[in-house]
């Protein structure tokens, strides 16, 4: 395994160093600057220049850009420009309400997708695999912002099931904090439970057309058996790559997700940070996505060949 | 006789799945709702009109705080009044009310105000209020990294004259006549936390509630100040203020009883809510809630003023309140509202909806159909509102490019004069005393705005507004009749609606106001069961 990971860090670390680049350039792109955010509707000239030389701005750029990467690799993300408070914080805590977020997202996946994609490759009625079929497109179609605001207005307004928004704690009140991640978690987790429930089905089917099967069941095994013990279990390590894919769109609709639910993860904090040009919180925002989405592939690599003992480290 | 039949003995999965669903529907059962949590926060208020203490008010807002912007009238402007004081307030007809300031004397001259403190109050921290900090106050104003709009009234005091700890005299290079503008814009923050203030790490104040937490893009939390200055104020236990930036989740969360109070409601949004009794809809003049188009006079066609008079002649305001504004508003020519001591009825109604006009207008400076820049804020009811002028201005010959443009790009902009030839936005500071607009809201400024718009003749009438010790005497009226009469000539703004911010409140809510800054005052403020 250790040849295995070092064979893939070089490429991983070399991600990273592009992705900084690029993100530090396009931030330098984009018009507006940080600057005339802090200071305000009404400022003049020379208080924008004056806060430009406060926060270095008039440095030349490739400066700007080896300070950032020295900042970074010795730890310290220093202050945000708009936001108020020190980077580290920032993202300490939108990265725990966005985990949250992402792993309650995750696990909705898996426990919608599983049942569904069983289901639709084994069921012999009909209308129940076109349900299955139309319900997986319909879901796919709908975009989250769509479904956040139908799940809001039954669940929250009308029924007052669920709070219409906001977050809690999950280590301070449990049980608060599952209701308020209920409905953001759903409304994440449905496309890419289709879009799994869709990869998983295939592979069920194409599973249940081998030899084997027919062998197991000649031999009478019992069709639950065989799809549960052996269908399922091969058709797994391409439904986890697309799970691997998946996590990164769970990553990237977050930031619409949390605007509909009020949700203070990283996709707020990406979104405000942009809306107010706040540089030092985007650029290690987004490179700190782009190494949880090295992390994840990396992951799914090794998930990978676990599964398929076909498949070695080597 | 037929053998009863045995059923078969559950299995143990059958029980372990039976025991596993009953052990979840306990743990359901037990916990607490989260729709009722909320409504519970607000219960322990009083169950009658009578104002006692307690309960928590939610306010939902669609802007974060930003700390940087602390001292400068934005976006969001709920948490100065929470955590601050000013010097004074004014009531509903502009007449200044003590605050942390007594009692108050203008020097004759209008060079001077000697001003009385009050001797009982205290920060946060426990540090007692003195002259030195009003010093402060002023001073910090001054810097121009605090982007204070009312920057050039705190310049003009060129020294401080103190008189023990709690009197103190304020002398100016010349009169101000917007000296109590300034006394209800500026907060006083504590000398020795004021850099915190702006990184949004601590808010220390004399005001109602400390500030307790923030969590950005999500809430701000206070807590009530048990010292505070004002006898038995505030009845409230703390304020929460809640990010809610997507329009329809701020809705969502008023409906549900989630937040109690907002001044971020939509126009179209608020005509849904007029018939619901659940809640109270009030229109303040203030905030920054004229619209207008914005010209470049140094932009081809529009250098012109009889094509900026044709563009103001062109847009029909009626139906940009109604369709716009959700009906939330009135129209108007000027940028003043009816409070306003500029405000006349002739100079609000000048410019009707008069297309034929428009085109005469046109034709006489030569053109027939022209095509222009037109830039406005990129979110969806900004977009509404350019496509809604785009048809008025089409009917008379002026085409028009739409140019979509985020925030802090649009403020760059602004702030380097590089607009292009036509802009929508909203401005405020038309709520004060008029000399007020013409020296600190850029679109007006005599000195430089972003329109590229010079002239002696208006810049003369501002500064002698501006430069006297009274604001509503008849010489100080005629002065704002001149400036209404440059504005309503040169049209280098063409104002098109006068639209302040509306508060929409729960029915549980009583006593909240807001000050001619929009800051949020909740001295008074309950909840009723």
């Amino acid at each position: 395994m250790r040849t295995f990971l070092l064979k893939r860090l070089p490429s991983g670390l070399l991600v990273l160093a592009l992705a900084s680049f690029l993100v530090f350039l396009i931030l330098r792109l984009i018009p507006g600057d940080p600057a005339t955010s802090l200071a305000g509707p009404d400022a003049s000239p020379a208080a924008v220049e004056a806060i430009r030389a406060q926060l270095g701005l008039d440095q030349p750029l490739f400066g700007q850009y080896l300070g950032w990467l020295g900042r970074l690799l010795s730890g310290d993300l220093g202050p945000s420009y708009a936001i108020g408070g020190q980077v580290a914080d920032l993202i300490g805590n939108g990265l725990g309400a966005t985990a949250q977020l992402a792993l309650g997202a995750l696990l909705l996946v898996v426990l919608i997708a599983l049942p569904l994609a069983v289901a639709g490759a084994t069921t012999r009625s009909r209308p129940l695999a076109a349900v299955i079929q139309a319900v997986t497109t319909a879901v796919l179609a709908v975009p989250p912002f769509v479904t956040g605001v139908l799940l809001v207005l039954v669940l929250a307004v009308s029924l007052r099931l669920l709070p219409a928004g906001g977050h809690e704690s999950l280590l301070a009140a449990p049980d608060l904090a599952l209701q308020y991640l209920a409905m953001p978690a759903l409304c994440l987790a449905l496309p890419s439970a289709a879009v799994l429930a869709r990869y998983l089905k295939d592979g069920i089917e194409r599973a249940l057309a081998e030899d084997y099967v027919r062998t197991a069941t000649a031999l009478g095994v019992s069709r639950r058996r065989i799809v549960w013990r052996h269908a399922l279990p091969n058709a797994l390590p391409s439904a986890v790559t697309v799970l691997g894919l998946q996590i990164g769109h769970l990553i990237a609709g977050a930031v619409l997700v949390e605007r509909i639910f009020a949700w203070p993860g990283l996709g707020q904090l990406i979104e405000q940070g942009v809306a107010r040009r706040d540089y030092p919180v985007v650029q290690d925002l987004l490179l700190l996505v782009v190494a949880v989405y090295v992390a994840v592939q990396l992951l799914t690599d090794l998930a990978y060949a676990w599964l398929d003992p076909r498949i070695r480290w080597e | 006789m037929t053998a009863l039949i045995r059923p078969p003995a559950p299995s143990r999965r059958a029980l372990l799945r039976a025991g596993l669903a009953g052990a979840g529907l306990l743990t359901l059962a037990a916990c607490r709702s989260a729709v009722d949590e909320v409504a519970n926060t607000s219960a322990t208020a009083e169950s009658s009109d009578t104002p006692r203490k307690g309960g928590v008010l939610s306010v939902a807002t669609g802007v974060d705080f930003t700390p940087s912007l602390l001292f400068a009238q934005s976006a969001n402007t709920l948490v100065q009044r929470l955590v601050f004081n000013t010097l004074t307030r004014y009531d509903d007809r502009l007449r200044p009310q003590p605050e942390l300031a007594t009692a108050w004397e203008v020097a004759p001259d209008g060079t001077g105000v000697t001003l009385k403190l009050r001797e009982d109050v205290l920060f946060h921290s426990g540090r007692r209020f003195t002259a030195d900090d009003v010093v402060f106050a002023v001073k910090n104003l001054q810097n121009p990294a605090r982007s204070a709009q009312l920057r050039s009234t705190a310049a003009a005091v060129t020294d401080f004259r103190k008189n023990g700890d709690f009197e103190l005299t304020l002398l100016f290079a010349h009169p101000v006549s917007n000296l109590f503008d300034l006394f209800e814009f500026m907060i006083v923050p504590d000398s020795d936390s004021v850099e915190d203030a702006v990184a949004g790490t601590r808010l220390i104040g004399t005001g109602p509630f400390t500030f307790t937490d923030r969590k950005p893009g999500s809430s701000l939390t206070f807590t009530r100040n048990d010292r505070y200055w004002n006898p038995g104020r505030p009845y409230l236990d703390g304020v929460e203020i809640r990010i809610v930036p997507q329009a329809e989740s701020l809705l969502s969360s008023l409906r549900t009883g989630q937040t109690h109070l907002s001044y971020n409601v939509r126009g179209k949004d608020v005509a849904t809510l007029r018939s619901d009794p659940q809640f109270r809809i009030k229109q303040y003049d203030t905030g920054a809630g004229a619209y207008y188009i914005g010209v470049n006079v140094t932009a081809e066609h529009v250098g012109d003023k009889r094509v900026r008079q044709a563009i103001a002649w062109a847009v029909d305001r009626e139906r940009f309140v109604q369709q716009a504004l959700g009906g939330y508003g009135s129209v108007s020519s000027v940028p003043w509202p009816k409070s306003s001591p500029a405000f006349t009825e002739a100079g609000a109604g000048h410019y009707r909806h008069d297309p034929e006009k428009a085109r005469a207008l046109l034709k006489e400076a030569g053109l027939d159909r022209i095509t222009l820049p037109f830039a406005h804020s990129n979110d969806p009811g900004a977009t509404a509102t350019a496509q809604i002028l785009q048809y008025d201005l089409q009917q008379v010959g002026i085409d028009t490019v739409l140019q979509p443009t985020d925030s802090p790009t649009m403020q760059k902009q602004l702030i380097s004069q590089s607009m292009p030839a036509l802009w929508t936005l909203s401005h405020g500071f038309a709520q004060l005393h008029p000399a007020t607009l013409a020296v600190s809201a850029y679109p007006f400024n005599e000195a430089r705005n972003s329109s590229h718009f010079t002239s002696p003749a208006y810049t003369d009438v501002v500064q002698r507004a501006w430069n006297r010790g009274d604001s509503d005497s008849p010489e100080a009226k005629a002065l704002y009749q001149q400036i209404t009469d440059v504005l309503l000539d040169e049209e280098f703004v063409i104002d098109l609606a006068i639209a302040g911010l509306v508060e929409v409140a729960g029915r549980k809510v009583q006593g909240a106001t807001l000050n001619k800054f929009g800051y949020l005052n909740l001295d008074d403020a309950r909840l009723t069961a």
